[in-house]
């Protein structure tokens, strides 16, 4: 009884509302664990958790003056010491001086946030928890040894142990990473300021107003800024529609009671996505190569001099993945190929679940095929795989695979304004932010790409999903 | 009467007759691939769909490592990375999933929201700054960095493993806290044991990450040493400019060969989906 009203008094309020109750009705130890974490647990003979708290103290402390104070007071300018390559008469080697790399100033300012963030938190909770024993010893309650503490992380605190380190992964590999390139987005990092060469420093806005067409000299950004996100945005529209409502045909052929043998079908067209994508992608590309068998077929039939006597085709072959337009349709052709079989899987796993009795009384009303699928079929997938949907379409954004295995290499710009950008038609946000950094080093551009790929890919789902889901489903089936 | 039927067969046969089209366009390119495999020619056929020479070579050239293909390596290689991967990425995404499941705690909602958002950034992003950040650590060209890059942040994938966990049903669990079962207990003696088809799941789909990945390999391991490559890596390099016309049998041998178990793979995997997803969410 005395628990419950322990732990109502000290969650009545926020994590905040009980750090400051903490720092204001503490006693003495409990305040002077604001200096000395561990100063709380020895008053309550908890010796172990004292320690602790004490050699966690040390490493932070340790690391803010060993590491961070080397990297975070040059945070401001990004470092200011070019290297120079000096002769050192002694040794008979060159000799570099101390200088700054302004890439390492960054990751490991950013790195030195994160811990002290963490370290923050981690004092508030110790303040919380050391004054919530305080309260626990002036009620009487017995306090638990270290031993049984240990043993509450696998009892309610199963959870703290489950997502220690997947989340901790996420924070290095996910979170850090994104962090980094938002600030990157800020600064003049390319080909000129590269580290360990160079230095790069702090430029506000700058990269985003060249991307939206600003700032004279680069003013192809944002001619090539607007097409790409033009044929990004018309692609993931048609490469999430064709492949869904071809999803659902294919599913509907193949689950209709006059198919022979469906699940032999089934299988050959699954048999076309197990193929890993480089492989069939890179295959395809081959297949449809300016001087591939395609072509070759098409040249003996003559559909080649067809097409170039209708002003279709001005060269020897027919460009399939070479030139605007003709690529363009044939991407999204291909991925109609590699995306079709996967939506029908999924259509088909839907559609199996159809409410029968719903599908019986409407045939026993003598509602006809269209109707039932117009009426029933449709509503029920639509509403099953909305959410598939949105994130299909969010996915297709961020298809790198499909483009980048079909036309690196293949497709060449001959749009001089778009070359200069290193853009290319056929590309998406992400394929020319990947070529940026990869093969022009212009990292502050292609930081201030991904943003507005996110931006975009936030708001189209924030807007889908708000319109969709009407309040929270996650109870329904427990 | 008669007349009747007839029209009903001739449906039928119209109907499998489209799919039986559709199939043969969606195989053509398949059947390219398993075709040139076999010729006796290395460059691409380009005048012939089926070559015109058949022979295994390109089967044995695979496992003659010379300086461009050592794909017993590549094979090597991936299966190792695989397995780690595997092996973390299943670990991950069960505990995700069963913490945000069947347990209720106050960050519980928050950390979802996040995991959401870190979702929606292009994956591209986050791995060029991961790329500085391993190669500031000296990780890149290493397989350990290759296999973080795959597996630290799986625990975001944890929805699906998720979705499952919630339709187990909460009455159990809640029987078994009353007869005082630790959280661990109920996690790895009554859930896990319920949950073997998205346990198959989750193991395939991690699995078959690496072998299906070829930018983030081609990103890190990016020192040009070919006995280094993941397959993937390899597999494209084949088909570079100035490698293609001697090589480009052998990536399509290459292609079969490692898509027969990727393929087996895939299809148990998809079993499983079916069974642990559709299956198990529409139980009500």
């Amino acid at each position: 009884m005395k628990q419950d009203n322990l732990s109502a008094e000290m969650t009545s309020g926020g994590f905040f509302s009980d750090f400051c109750r903490a720092v204001t009705k503490g006693d003495l130890f409990v305040k002077l664990s604001m200096l000395w974490m561990g100063a709380g647990y020895a008053r309550r003979k908890q010796y172990i958790k004292a320690a602790l708290m004490t050699l966690f103290e040390i490493a932070v402390i340790v690391f803010t003056v060993q590491f961070a104070m080397e990297y975070v007071p040059k945070f401001g300018g990004l470092g200011s010491v070019m290297p120079e390559k000096t002769f050192n008469i002694e040794t008979m080697k060159n000799e570099f001086n101390d200088y700054d790399n302004s890439f390492q100033i960054l990751l490991f300012s950013l790195f030195s946030f994160v811990v002290w963030i963490t370290a923050a938190a981690v004092w508030m909770y110790n303040m919380v928890s050391v004054y919530r024993l305080q309260l626990m010893e002036e009620a009487g309650v017995r306090i638990r040894t270290f031993k049984e503490d240990l043993i509450s992380f696998k009892e309610e605190k199963f959870h703290i142990t489950l997502l220690a380190l997947p989340v901790l992964g996420v924070v290095i590999f996910t979170v850090v990473p994104i962090l980094l390139l938002i600030l990157v987005a800020f600064t003049n990092y390319d080909q000129n300021h590269m580290p360990p060469g160079g230095l790069f420093t702090w430029v506000g806005f700058q990269n985003f107003i060249s991307l939206f067409g600003g700032g004279g000299l680069t003013v192809s950004f944002g001619y090539a800024f607007v097409r790409v996100l033009g044929w990004t945005l018309v692609w993931a529209f048609f490469a999430t529609i064709t492949t869904y409502i071809g999803g659902i045909v294919l599913s509907l052929l193949l689950n209709s009671k006059k198919t022979r043998a469906p699940r032999l079908w089934r299988t050959l067209f699954i048999a076309t996505i197990a193929v890993p994508q480089f492989v069939s992608l890179l295959l395809v590309r081959n297949f449809f190569a300016n001087g591939g068998i395609v072509n070759t077929i098409c040249a003996n039939i003559g559909l080649t001099d067809f097409l170039r006597n209708i002003g279709l085709v001005s060269t020897s072959y027919i460009p399939f993945l070479s030139a605007p337009g003709w690529a363009h349709v044939m991407i999204i052709l291909i991925n109609i190929w590699i995306g079709v079989p996967y939506q029908m899987l999924i259509a088909t796993g839907v559609l199996m679940n159809l409410p029968t009795e719903q599908l019986e009384s409407a045939r026993v009303d003598g509602a006809n095929k269209f109707q039932i699928f117009q009426k029933i079929t449709m509503p029920y997938m639509l509403f099953v795989t909305g959410p598939a949907l949105v994130t299909d379409f969010v996915k297709n954004i961020n298809n790198f695979n499909v483009i980048y295995l079909l036309t690196e290499n293949v497709y060449t710009t001959t749009n001089q304004v778009m070359a200069n950008s290193q853009a290319k038609e056929v590309d998406l946000l992400v394929t020319w932010l990947f070529r940026l950094t990869q093969d022009y080093y212009n990292y502050k551009m292609a930081s201030a790409i991904g943003i507005i790929v996110f931006i975009i890919c936030a708001v189209f789902t924030l807007i889908a999903f708000n319109r969709m889901i009407k309040g929270d489903k996650e109870g329904t089936y427990q | 009467m008669k007349k009747m039927k007839d029209s009903r067969t001739s449906t039928i046969v119209l109907h499998n007759v489209l799919i039986a089209v559709l199939a043969v366009i969606w195989l053509v390119p398949i059947v390219w691939l398993l075709c040139t495999s076999f010729s006796a020619y290395s460059g691409m056929n380009t005048s012939t769909f089926f070559p015109e020479q058949w022979s295994a070579i390109n089967y044995v050239k695979l496992f003659q490592p010379d300086s461009v293909s050592q794909f017993p390596r590549w094979f090597l290689n991936t299966f190792v990375i695989a397995c780690f991967t595997c092996v973390i990425s299943t670990m991950f995404v069960l505990m995700v999933a069963y913490a945000t499941s069947m347990m209720r705690f106050p960050s519980r909602k928050p950390l979802m929201n996040i995991a959401v958002i870190l979702n929606l950034f292009p994956g591209m992003l986050a791995m060029i700054a991961m790329y500085f950040t391993l190669k500031t650590f000296n990780l890149t060209n290493s397989y350990a960095g290759l296999i973080m890059v795959y597996s630290a942040s799986s625990g975001l994938g944890y929805l699906i493993a998720k979705g499952f966990f919630d339709t187990v049903p909460r009455a159990l669990c809640e029987s078994a806290r009353i007869d005082g079962c630790s959280e661990a207990r109920i996690f790895f003696q009554m859930v896990l044991p319920l949950s073997q088809p998205i346990i198959v799941y989750t193991v395939i789909s991690s699995f078959l990450v690496p072998w299906m990945d070829f930018v983030y390999a081609k990103m890190i391991l990016n020192a040009g040493i070919s006995s280094q490559y993941t397959v993937a890596v390899g597999l494209y390099q084949m088909l570079d400019r100035s490698l293609i016309n001697n090589y480009f049998t052998q990536f399509c041998a290459g292609g079969v060969l490692v898509s027969i178990p990727i393929s087996i793979l895939f299809v148990i995997m998809q079993k499983f989906y079916v069974e642990g997803v559709t299956g198990g969410a529409v139980k009500g």
